[in-house]
């Protein structure tokens, strides 16, 4: 017995040695990683917030919020908690920040909620993965007289008064603008063409409000701009946006055909499989990933089909969502045309500053952060770049 | 017979709470075949498990070709050449017959096994034992009969010097007993020393020079077997005499009421046509060799197995059993040959395995009347005179006849009157085996009717009323006990079918 | 293998099994599938869309090769799936953010999955937990291991054509702009090496011994504990491998995913003919049962089916290759 106890303890300690070394390079590698995109980023960020906080910092040191965020699984998420970090250092309020391993941990998430509300912060920012799952615990802060701010996603049916301020970018208003400059971009073709065309668009399922308004704010601008143009537009494919959208029009009689298709989980390869099914139709012109998994999996797609590119005339047209090293690649090389980004960071730096104000008593409102379109033309740009992290 | 190779000696052996081994004393010889005997629990196994390493001795000396020594592990033992050929076999059905011979100690080619080399050292192995075994065959397809030739051939293999047979015949036929006798016969030829295990007293006479007899985890003394008769060994081993007589006649009236009536049933290769009668307070043996189909027809009665025609009527009645459920609602039960893997939950009580088939009885509303199934279970630890301290007992606690009189108490609780006892004594000691056979006749007595399969001959023969006898699936033939007799039940066993 | 089958034993074999039984059918039920989806879809006929289910399939197919050792011993490893993602997160951060070479990180990966695959197999063999509950919690510990060793964010490998790239080659090369996908070709001689370890090395008999019997095995004298931990290790090692594939094939690795890989790695394995008792079972059926998976997770969207569809058709699937499997079993007892 003995022999087997030292066998297993043998082995744990060759995965902790592992790890530990793992770890040690991680914690000398990480913060480098994390100072040198807020260090370019501090100028173009910080005019939301003015210089003056300095001064009240110490007042407000006791301060603490619980920032919970959907996952760590994108590096969008990274550059969110660089800003909440960034932002709490200069205000002199502690942070902390947790979050589930997978968008989908929704159970996961609502506990982490839970505790946060034990641990009785002077405020908690949340990015909602479920936009239903969190109701009770919402109720349970306001009873407890903790104040709640939304970001990245709003929860809609949230009890009255317990959502003090919700931080998200215009999602809808995102989508719209991915719509806008690719249509812009297709707009002769499509003007010129002779049979019907297909746009496609890959989204997820429908548990987050953020996403999903998003997938129908493109289709919505996007039909809303044919049709000014004297298109008939439809909408095909997965359910809930199609009876979603505005107008979902009659496929038959359609000069453009929006088709919207949802793996039955966001992974790279599902994604990536569902893109290629769209990709591979010949009417098919171009496309909108309305996340980053789902903008990586129109690219993984590519790879074997390689019909993507920038020239309307000869190749698919893809639009992507969120930054991150992937897509940036692929617009710089003109796989992507494309992409909208949000701006994680000010959203970031955004919350704790409205978290301070309620705590300061201040009254507050929701604040709508911009999505910005950029292409190979504008990501070195310093009003763009900030945004694009890796 | 030569000299001694292998000398045991004040071999003392305790587990917790059981002193299994007291001051025992066995001894081997080159070229002889020696039984060691005893009823279930004397001590046998333990000694031969503290002799290959399995267990290791309290105290006492193992000395082998003039050395003392001392096995930590069976390797140990099969290096120095004791091997053991085990009760259960230990086969790898997956694997291929020269497979399993050379498990352990592949030929290597490379990085690789040399599967070629090991078929021919194989195929040398059985020729040296007269058989014909294909050495690429996988081990699932033989016959148990033939798994057990294998073993053989894998026991002889390391060069064996002292091999010991744990109860060799248990699962084989008639036939196939012959032929393990001849292998052993040549083997003693070989100037290997042998030790044998057996209940069977019939075979120890055909097969031993000599009898050792543990009794209690002690040694009781050492026979010639030419000089010694059945009853001196048994007297040695149970401390009384024990009559294995024939019946003389049927016990049953001839106008007793036929309770299960069985027409043209047919179930598979096993089951062909089968067709007979069972009267009310007989005991109806099912004779034949292993694989006659005995087993396949009563699982097929009992609805274990799905039928393919046939009609049984209980009562005159005719009844459609699709299930031992429906079996059981028709008072018929059914004792398998294998009870631990279908008779009883060896992890459970006395008291829950007897109300097992009919728990709904000993209900109060959702819960399990405790005291109703302590009582009724009391009743029959009673009169079937189960040995145990208390129905709060755990079966895997009791000896085989023991746990055998549960499984028939399981029935009794459930007022079956159609018993079919599948190899009611296999595995069972000599003192146990009778005490079943007196409460299989106490049974018929009250009016309940028994349908017993045994390969034992003596065992039908004493038991049986009427015999019917099968072979390869078909019914060969059925005979009163009074015409009866092992030579005329044995041609009809084997007799060819055209 | 068996070569030196005799005369008696041959005729009693059908024509199917002689052709490998179970492996065989199955195999005509990958050329089916092939052949329906391309009859349904025009697209699917595509070489592009070849492309992609090979390239989805390297992953899985190298779980499946690696996990059909513990399912013949009659275990399980379901560490394999989130192993794989914690793999390749811990190897691909070293890369991105310690500056490590691209071959030491893929290194890191293997090792990685071989250290888990011995863990799982001290925990079984040596420890006796049951296979089922040892996986299921170094399932769940690599999962928080993979986020741990990433810091929780997503790992993106160095893409196509950029520096440190090098390796997405080992699964696919470009050819005068035809994309020949030569990690099948690795794959089939992975599949020859380990069939060559399942039949005809120590490793490889003793797995099928324990999963046959694995008392008689002990009282054979072998090393029962080495061998068993050896099957998981060779499940923990492909899973490495795995991660590596994963890794060429994919831009982003994200922590928290992988779950389910090991399902559709398993019930591969399954589909091709291993038993889900343990004892029988051969690499090329596994691998053949891969490819059923990858059909149908591949096939099904391009025929419009809705994906949630796929999981429920690929459930069914399983059960009736477990059905089979039983009746298999039921047959040889008689």
């Amino acid at each position: 017995m003995k022999k087997k106890v030292l066998a297993t303890l043998l082995s744990v300690a060759m995965v902790a040695t592992l790890l530990a070394g793992c770890g040690a390079k991680t914690e000398e590698a990480a913060p480098a990683a994390a100072e040198a995109p807020a260090a370019e980023e501090a100028a173009p960020a910080e005019d939301a917030a003015a210089e003056a906080p300095a001064a009240d910092a110490a007042a407000s040191g006791d301060y603490s919020f619980e920032i919970i965020v959907k996952s760590y699984q994108s590096s969008y998420w990274q550059a969110a908690v660089t800003g909440v970090n960034q932002e709490a250092e200069k205000l002199g309020v502690k942070v902390n920040c947790t979050g589930p391993n997978a968008e989908s941990d929704i159970a996961d998430q609502v506990n982490m909620l839970n505790n946060a509300i034990n641990n009785a912060p002077n405020g908690i920012g949340l990015a909602a993965c479920d936009q239903d799952a969190c109701l009770d615990a919402l109720q349970t802060a306001m009873d407890k007289g903790i104040p709640v701010v939304c970001f990245d996603s709003g929860i809609p049916n949230a009890p009255a008064g317990s959502v003090l301020s919700t931080i998200a970018t215009d999602n809808y208003g995102a989508g719209a603008t991915a719509a806008d400059n690719l249509y812009a971009a297709l707009k002769d073709k499509i003007a010129s063409a002779t049979a019907p065309v297909r746009i496609g668009e890959v989204n997820q399922e429908a548990t987050s409000e953020s996403i999903t308004s998003r997938g129908l704010g493109f289709i919505d601008k996007f039909a809303e701009l044919a049709t000014a143009d004297g298109k008939k537009v439809a909408v095909v494919g997965n359910d809930y946006y199609v009876s979603g959208c505005k107008d979902k029009g009659d496929e038959a009689s359609a000069d453009i055909i929006i088709e919207v298709a949802v793996p039955a989980q966001t992974t790279v390869e599902l994604c990536a499989t569902e893109a290629s099914v769209i990709l591979n139709k010949a009417d098919t012109i171009g496309m909108f990933g309305s996340n980053q998994v789902a903008a990586e999996g129109i690219l993984t797609a590519n790879d074997n089909l390689n019909v993507l590119g920038t020239d309307p005339a000869s190749t698919i047209l893809a639009a992507g969502f969120d930054a991150g090293s992937v897509i940036k690649g692929a617009i710089k090389d003109g796989k992507m045309f494309g992409a909208v980004t949000q701006s994680p960071l000010a959203m970031g730096i955004t919350t704790v500053d409205v978290l301070k104000d309620i705590a300061d008593g201040k009254t507050v409102a929701d604040v709508a952060t911009d999505g910005y379109w950029y292409d190979s033309t504008n990501m070195e740009d310093d009003s763009i770049a900030p945004n694009l992290y890796d | 017979m030569g000299d001694v190779i292998l000398t045991m000696k004040g071999i003392d052996k305790s587990f917790p709470g059981v002193h299994a081994l007291d001051q025992v004393d066995f001894e081997v010889k080159t070229g002889e075949v020696h039984a060691l005997m005893g009823e279930n629990g004397a001590g046998k196994s333990t000694l031969m498990k503290v002799l290959t390493g399995i267990y290791t001795k309290d105290s006492g000396t193992i000395t082998y070709e003039g050395k003392e020594v001392e096995f930590h592990n069976t390797r140990e033992a099969q290096d120095a050449g004791i091997v053991i050929v085990h009760q259960e076999l230990n086969m790898l059905g997956h694997l291929t017959v020269a497979q399993n011979i050379f498990i352990g100690r592949e030929f290597k080619k490379g990085i690789g096994i040399d599967d070629k080399k090991m078929n021919e050292e194989a195929k040398k192995l059985f020729d040296r034992l007269n058989i014909d075994i294909d050495p690429n065959e996988t081990m699932s397809n033989l016959t148990v009969g033939k798994q057990q030739m294998c073993e053989i051939a894998k026991a002889i293999s390391h060069e064996a010097k002292v091999i010991i047979f744990d109860e060799p015949s248990a699962a084989l036929t008639e036939a196939e007993i012959e032929e393990l006798f001849k292998i052993i016969r040549d083997l003693r030829k070989q100037n290997l020393g042998i030790v044998y295990i057996s209940h069977r007293m019939d075979e120890i006479k055909v097969i031993t020079d000599r009898v050792t007899v543990m009794r209690d985890g002690g040694y009781v003394g050492t026979l010639i077997t030419e000089e010694c008769t059945k009853s001196d060994i048994i007297n040695m081993m149970v401390g009384r005499v024990i009559y294995e007589d024939p019946k003389q006649k049927s016990m049953v009236a001839p106008d007793a009421p036929v309770v299960l009536k069985v027409e043209h049933l047919n179930a598979g290769k096993m089951v062909q046509d089968v067709s007979f009668e069972l009267k009310k307070g007989e005991i109806l043996g099912f004779s034949g060799l292993m694989g006659a189909g005995r087993t396949e027809t009563a699982r097929a009665i009992f609805g274990a197995d799905p039928k393919e025609s046939g009609d049984i009527y209980v009562n005159g009645e005719k009844v459609i059993i699709n299930s031992p459920e429906d079996a059981v609602n028709h008072g018929i039960g059914y004792l398998s040959e294998d009870r631990k893997r279908y008779g009883i939950v060896v992890q459970k009580t006395i008291a829950e395995n007897s109300t097992m088939a009919c728990l709904e009885d000993y209900m109060k509303g959702l819960f399990i009347d405790k005291k109703a199934e302590h009582d009724v279970t009391q009743k029959y630890v009673d009169s079937l005179a189960t040995k145990t301290p208390s129905v709060d007992q755990l079966v895997v606690n009791l000896s085989g006849g023991n746990q055998q009189k549960v499984v028939i108490a399981k029935w009794l609780v459930k007022n079956c009157d159609i018993l079919i006892f599948d190899e009611p004594t296999r595995g069972i000691d000599v003192g146990a085996k009778s005490e079943i056979y007196k409460l299989m006749n106490k049974l018929t007595e009250e009016g309940k009717s028994i349908i017993m399969i045994s390969s034992e001959m003596t065992e039908i023969l004493r038991m049986s009323d009427r015999i019917v006898i099968m072979c390869e699936g078909k019914k060969t033939g059925e005979i009163g006990i009074e015409e009866a007799s092992q030579e005329l039940i044995m041609n009809m066993a084997t007799r060819e079918i055209s | 293998m068996s070569n030196n089958v005799s005369a008696p034993a041959l005729k009693k074999k059908s024509v199917v099994s002689k052709l490998g039984g179970q492996k065989f059918i199955v195999f005509l039920v990958v050329i089916a599938l092939y052949a329906f989806f391309c009859l349904m879809s025009p697209d699917f006929r595509k070489y592009s869309t070849a492309m992609s289910i090979l390239d989805y399939s390297y992953y899985i197919a190298l779980m499946a090769i690696g996990v059909t050792f513990p399912l013949i011993t009659g275990g399980v490893d379901l560490s394999i799936g989130t192993g794989l993602i914690c793999y390749s997160l811990a190897g691909g951060y070293l890369v991105l953010h310690c500056g490590w070479p691209t071959g030491a990180g893929l290194l890191v990966s293997v090792v990685f999955g071989i250290v888990i695959g011995i863990l799982n197999g001290v925990l079984v063999a040596g420890m006796n937990l049951p296979p089922f509950l040892a996986t299921l919690c170094t399932c769940m510990i690599t999962r928080g291991l993979g986020s741990l060793c990433s810091q929780r964010f997503g790992i993106s490998w160095p893409t196509a054509g950029s520096e440190g790239s090098w390796f997405r080659t080992i699964f696919k090369i470009n050819v005068n702009g035809t994309q020949i996908p030569i990690g099948f070709l690795w794959i089939l001689i992975l599949v020859l090496i380990m069939a060559f370890v399942l039949n005809h090395t120590k490793v490889g008999r003793y797995t099928i011994a324990i999963g046959s019997n694995k008392e008689a095995t002990i009282l054979s004298g072998v090393n029962v504990k080495f061998y068993h931990i050896m099957a998981y290790a060779i499940s923990g090692l492909f899973a490495g491998l795995a991660a590596i594939a994963y890794s060429a094939v994919f831009a982003t690795v994200q922590p928290g995913t992988g779950a389910g890989f090991e399902l559709e790695a398993i019930g591969g394995a399954i589909i091709g003919g291993v038993s889900a008792t343990g004892g029988a079972g051969s690499i090329e059926g596994s691998l053949i049962g891969v490819f059923v998976i990858c059909l149908l997770k591949t096939g099904l969207p391009y025929i419009g089916l809705q994906a949630n569809w796929q999981q429920i058709i690929t459930g069914m699937v399983l059960i009736a290759a477990v059905l089979v499997d039983i009746i298999k079993r039921k047959r040889a007892k008689v």
